[in-house]
Formats: C-alpha cells, structure tokens, sequence
C-alpha cells in the first residue's frame, strides 16, 4: 500500500481490542500510537500530529463525543469512530459533530483498512487541488462540466439530483448522515426533512443503478446516512463487510 | 395461573354488584333461611370479591354488606339499629375475612408471576449459554490448535475460516439477544420516518447478500416511490431476520423471492421461498422464541422470528407464514396505512445541469 504509511492514532480502552488493531494496523505499514481515555487522547492528537485517529465512543472518563468536538475545534484530522451496532443516534451524533466515518463493532480487518485509506485520501484531497472528475466504479461525475455517466452512458439528471449525487461524489467511500445531506442540498431550514433524501435517493438510483432495489452504488446506512460506494463490487460476490 | 389486573374502578362496581346479588338472594330465601344464615351469603360475597377483585374492593363489599345486612334481615328491620350485639361480632368477621383473603390471594398472585418469570428466565438463561457455548467452542478449538500445533496451509486456512464463521454467528446470537431484550422491555418506542420500501428492501438485502450468495434471489418491488412509515432500522432488521431464516431453512439454489405490495389498507411485503415449508400446526410456533424449525445449526438462538413479529407488532402490524403456491413457506408481513405520503417539494422543471431537462423515462 503506498499510502499506507500515516500515523494512526488508536482511542480505545479496551486492551483486547487494541492489541487487534496494533496488530492489523502495524501490518499493512502504518504506525499506531495509543490512548485509553479522552484526556489522553486529545493530548495525542495535539503533541503526535497523527494522520487520523480511530476513536472508541464508549470510554471511561468521558464521552468518545467530546473528543470529536474538542479535536475538530482546531483540527481538520480524519476521525473514525468505532460504535456498536443499534447505537445509530451515537453514531449521527458523532458524524454531525465532525466525525468522517464509523465502524461498527465488530468489524473486520477489510473493512477497517477500507475505511482508513478512505478518510486518508480525503485529508489528503483537501490540502491539494482538487479533481475536477470523480470515478467511483462504473460512475463517472465531471464536476466543471456538470455531467454525469454510467459505463460511458450519459445520465440526465434534475438540479437538486446532481448537488445531492456531487456531494456524495465528493466524499465517495464516506458515509454522510440525512442531516449533513439536507444541509448541503436543501439548505439549513430543511434539516429534519429526512424524507426529502430518500425519495431523490430513490429517484436517483433508479437512474445509475442497474437494480434501484439491490443498490451497488448508493449505499443505504440504515438509521445513519448514506454512502457512494468507493469501489463496488460489480456483481453479489463477498462485499466489503467481514462481519456486517 | 395468569390473572389479568382489573382496573380499580371495575373491581368496586364487581363489589357493589356482588352485594346487591347476594341481597336478592337473601331477600328471595327469606322464608326460607333464618337471618343469622343470609350473613353466610354475605361472607361469600366478600370472599369471592377478595379472592377476583383485590382488597379494596372486598373491604368496600364487606361495608355494603354489613349495611344492607343490618338495614334489611337484622331485627329491627329498616334500622340500621343492633338489637342484638352478637351482630357487631358478625360485621367485624366479614371486614376480617375481606382484609385477610384478599392478602393471601395478592400473596398467591405475585407468587405466581414471580414463578412464571423465574422459569422464562431460567429458559432463556440455558438455551442462550448453550447457543453462544456451541461456536465458543469451535472457536477455542481452532485457535489454541492454530496456537499449539503445526498446521499445513490448507488446515490453517480452514481453522481460521472456521473462527471468523463462527464468531459471526455469535455476534448475530448477541444481537439477536439485545434486540430481542430493547423490544420486550417496552424501551424502545419505534422512531418513525417516511421510507421508500425500495430503499429498506435494498439495505436488508445488502446485509444478507454472503448469507444468500448460493440462493437465487429475486425482488418483486413496484417501481414508484411507494412509502411506508416505519422505523428504517427495526423494519430492516425485520426484513434480515425473514431473509436469514430462508437462507437457513431451504436449500442452496432455490429461489427466494422479496414481495412488496402496496394497498389502500397498507404494505404487504413478503419473503416466499421454495424450502420445505412450515409443518402443519407449526404455523404459530416457528414465532415463540427459542423454537427452533427442528435444526441447531447456524442459528440465531431461535429468535430471528420471534425478533420480526415482535417488530411488526410495535408498529401495530401483524406477520404470519403460510405455504407458499407451488411448495414452500411465505412470510407475509402488513403494516396498516399510515396516512398520505409526505409532500416533497417538486423541482422546476428547468434545464438540469449539462442538458436540455429531466430524462423522459
């Protein structure tokens, strides 16, 4: 991995479960430093410059939370949060204070790297000039000429259908909760209106989706947001989930 | 035994209804009975409303009683005058024989709810150790193998295939638990959003895509945003757990079939597969948690069902399985309309970005 090379910072207080991703992180080339609690953590985060911080929600001297808060208050560095499956409110939460992703417990090796080099290569993104065209697998997005195709077929799409297929374009591979979606698209004043993305996200997989039923590209998060798939798999062989 | 809780309200009307019961009665026999004989029918009054109706309403029927005991049979008659004191003795043997059976029939009850839960608890507590026990197992034996012993490749590949497995089905053992735990506990109150069933269909497909890798699925899905107010994350786990169960209960290289039909009383969706089907007269048990469809082997501790009727419950819904035509077993889940879809704002139909408008189709 070429870009595997960026220090890790691990907030997680159980030693079981650090010993894993030590373990997993350390051989795919990244170096890992460690904290147990929030305190630790910040001060981490403040002294070591880590290229992104894997951070436990549930932590014994406080809230995993008020780390993404505190950290984002003078740090652009990408968070990953670790959560338990049926904690989604934890995890919007945690999103919406500046989180750039999830993982939920328990995840596997594939899926963990995935959503690594996925935030890495976005911070790296943002410090540089940006692409103007996207590809995410048969998805093609030239953001200057404002055109969208699938497998080389041009797609027509409404205005609110391209800012809402742009966004997710943009931070392909990152999940974005209903509320970031509506802020962006539908403006401040429409951000309890969840249902204003999921009938355009309907309306836009039937679009570039082969199967609007059995999605490859747009990715349901449920309870969460939504996600453009990074690299799809083209047909239902093994996806990129060890243990959902 | 179960015993329902009366309200409170109903239990003193059941007391006043009994007194004036057991008057009649009394009043009917009267040329037959002699007067210290209609108090026994008043103590019966009393009994039967502390044993059914709890003590509030037994002390209440113990004081009618004695007054229209007293007004009506007691000498002088339409006094509430004691001739004799032996009566006294009387009233105060009825309010004794309220206050003490409807103690010792509250005393019965609690024994009883509290037997009930012990014995579901005690179900629950070794199906659950032996369930989780089972891929610990597996486990521990691939592992300290891998750890203690030389393995050629193809041995090592095969252990370590068998510990993600089986950790898997622990980790939907455990959810499968807690969901199960949030759901009978009345804690959670379904959050309810407008969805497009497209969408919950596809996120539940999604998730059991490795599970039904060797089945030929296939989705029936009116094209049209047709929604649903539902919670997204319960309904999917619903919509999972009827998956997994197909996947589990029928053979590899059937056809699994995911139904959505939209009507003006509500949703039907359905999951129909082509297994063996549900055995006559299993039709409600394959519901009732820890039944298990004869099988052990990769299961969900046999709650995946009792999980999705549970969620189909909270949304005031209802699931049932019924053979399917042509062989098979089909569960039908209907969710009540919940009134007209939400209003989205309609783009103008202006020149979308790089093109002259809207695709037509």
């Amino acid at each position: 991995m070429s870009d595997a090379t960026g220090l890790v910072l691990v907030v997680e207080d159980e030693p079981q479960m650090r010993r894993f991703l030590r373990a997993s992180l350390g051989a795919e080339g990244y170096r890992v430093r460690e904290a147990w609690t929030v305190a630790d953590g910040l001060r981490e985060v403040a002294a070591e410059h880590p290229d992104a911080v894997l951070l436990d929600l549930g932590l014994p001297d406080g809230d995993g939370l008020e780390l993404v808060r505190r950290v984002r208050e003078w740090s652009q560095v990408p968070v990953i949060v670790v959560s338990a499956r049926g904690r989604e409110e934890e995890k919007v939460a945690a999103l919406d204070a500046g989180a750039d992703d999830y993982l939920a417990k328990p995840f596997g090796t594939k899926e963990l790297l995935a959503r690594l080099r996925v935030a890495l290569r976005h911070a790296r993104a943002g410090t540089g000039p940006t692409d103007p065209v996207i590809q995410a697998g048969p998805l093609r997005l030239d953001l200057e000429r404002r055109e969208a195709s699938v497998d080389g077929r041009a797609v027509r799409l409404t205005p609110i259908e391209w800012r809402l297929l742009a966004l997710l374009a943009r931070h392909a591979g990152k999940v974005l909760t209903h509320a970031q979606i509506l802020r962006e698209v539908w403006g401040p004043n429409a951000a309890s209106q969840t249902h204003y993305v999921r009938v355009f996200m309907a309306e836009l997989r039937r679009k570039i989706e082969a199967d609007p039923s059995r999605p490859r590209l747009l990715l349901t998060e449920p309870g969460v947001g939504y996600r453009l798939a990074d690299a799809p798999a083209p047909d239902p062989a093994p996806g990129g989930d060890g243990a959902r | 035994m179960r015993w329902r809780p009366v309200p409170a309200w109903l239990g003193y009307v059941g007391a006043a209804a009994l007194v004036v019961g057991t008057t009649a009665v009394g009043a009917a026999t009267r040329t037959v009975l002699d007067v210290p004989d209609v108090e026994m029918l008043y103590v019966l009054a009393v009994l039967v409303a502390a044993v059914f109706l709890g003590r509030g309403p037994a002390v209440a029927a113990a004081a009618v009683g004695v007054l229209a005991y007293d007004y009506l049979f007691v000498p002088p008659v339409y006094t509430l005058n004691v001739a004799d004191g032996r009566y006294l003795f009387t009233f105060a043997m009825m309010f004794g024989i309220g206050l003490l059976v409807s103690s010792l029939a509250e005393r019965a009850q609690a024994a009883a709810v509290r037997a009930e839960s012990e014995t579901l608890r005690g179900t629950l507590l070794s199906s659950v150790s032996h369930d989780l026990r089972t891929p610990l197992a597996a486990i521990t034996g691939a592992a300290t193998t891998l750890r203690d012993q030389a393995v050629d490749e193809e041995t090592r590949r095969e252990l370590v295939g068998a510990i993600c497995d089986e950790a898997e089905r622990m980790e939907r053992m455990v959810g499968n638990l807690l969901d199960m735990t949030r759901l009978t506990s009345g804690t959670v109150a379904p959050r309810r959003e407008w969805i497009p069933v497209e969408e919950v269909a596809g996120a539940a497909l999604a998730r059991t895509e490795r599970l039904l890798a060797r089945h030929r699925v296939r989705t029936e899905i009116p094209s049209g945003a047709a929604m649903i107010r539902a919670d997204p994350v319960l309904l999917e786990q619903l919509l999972v757990n009827l998956l997994e169960n197909a996947a589990r209960h029928t053979p590899p290289g059937t056809e699994v079939v995911l139904r959505a039909e939209a009507g003006p009383s509500g949703l039907a969706l359905e999951v129909a597969d082509r297994g063996p089907g549900v055995p006559a007269g299993e039709e409600e048990r394959v519901f009732e948690r820890f039944h298990r469809g004869g099988r052990s082997d990769g299961g969900g501790a046999g709650l995946g069902l009792a999980i999705a009727r549970a969620v189909a419950e909270v949304h005031g819904g209802t699931l049932h399985v019924e053979p399917n035509e042509g062989g098979g077993a089909r569960f039908r889940l209907h969710l009540p309309a919940s009134g007209a879809s939400p209003a989205v704002p309609r783009e103008p139909e202006a020149p979308g970005p790089g093109g002259p408008g809207r695709e037509g189709a």
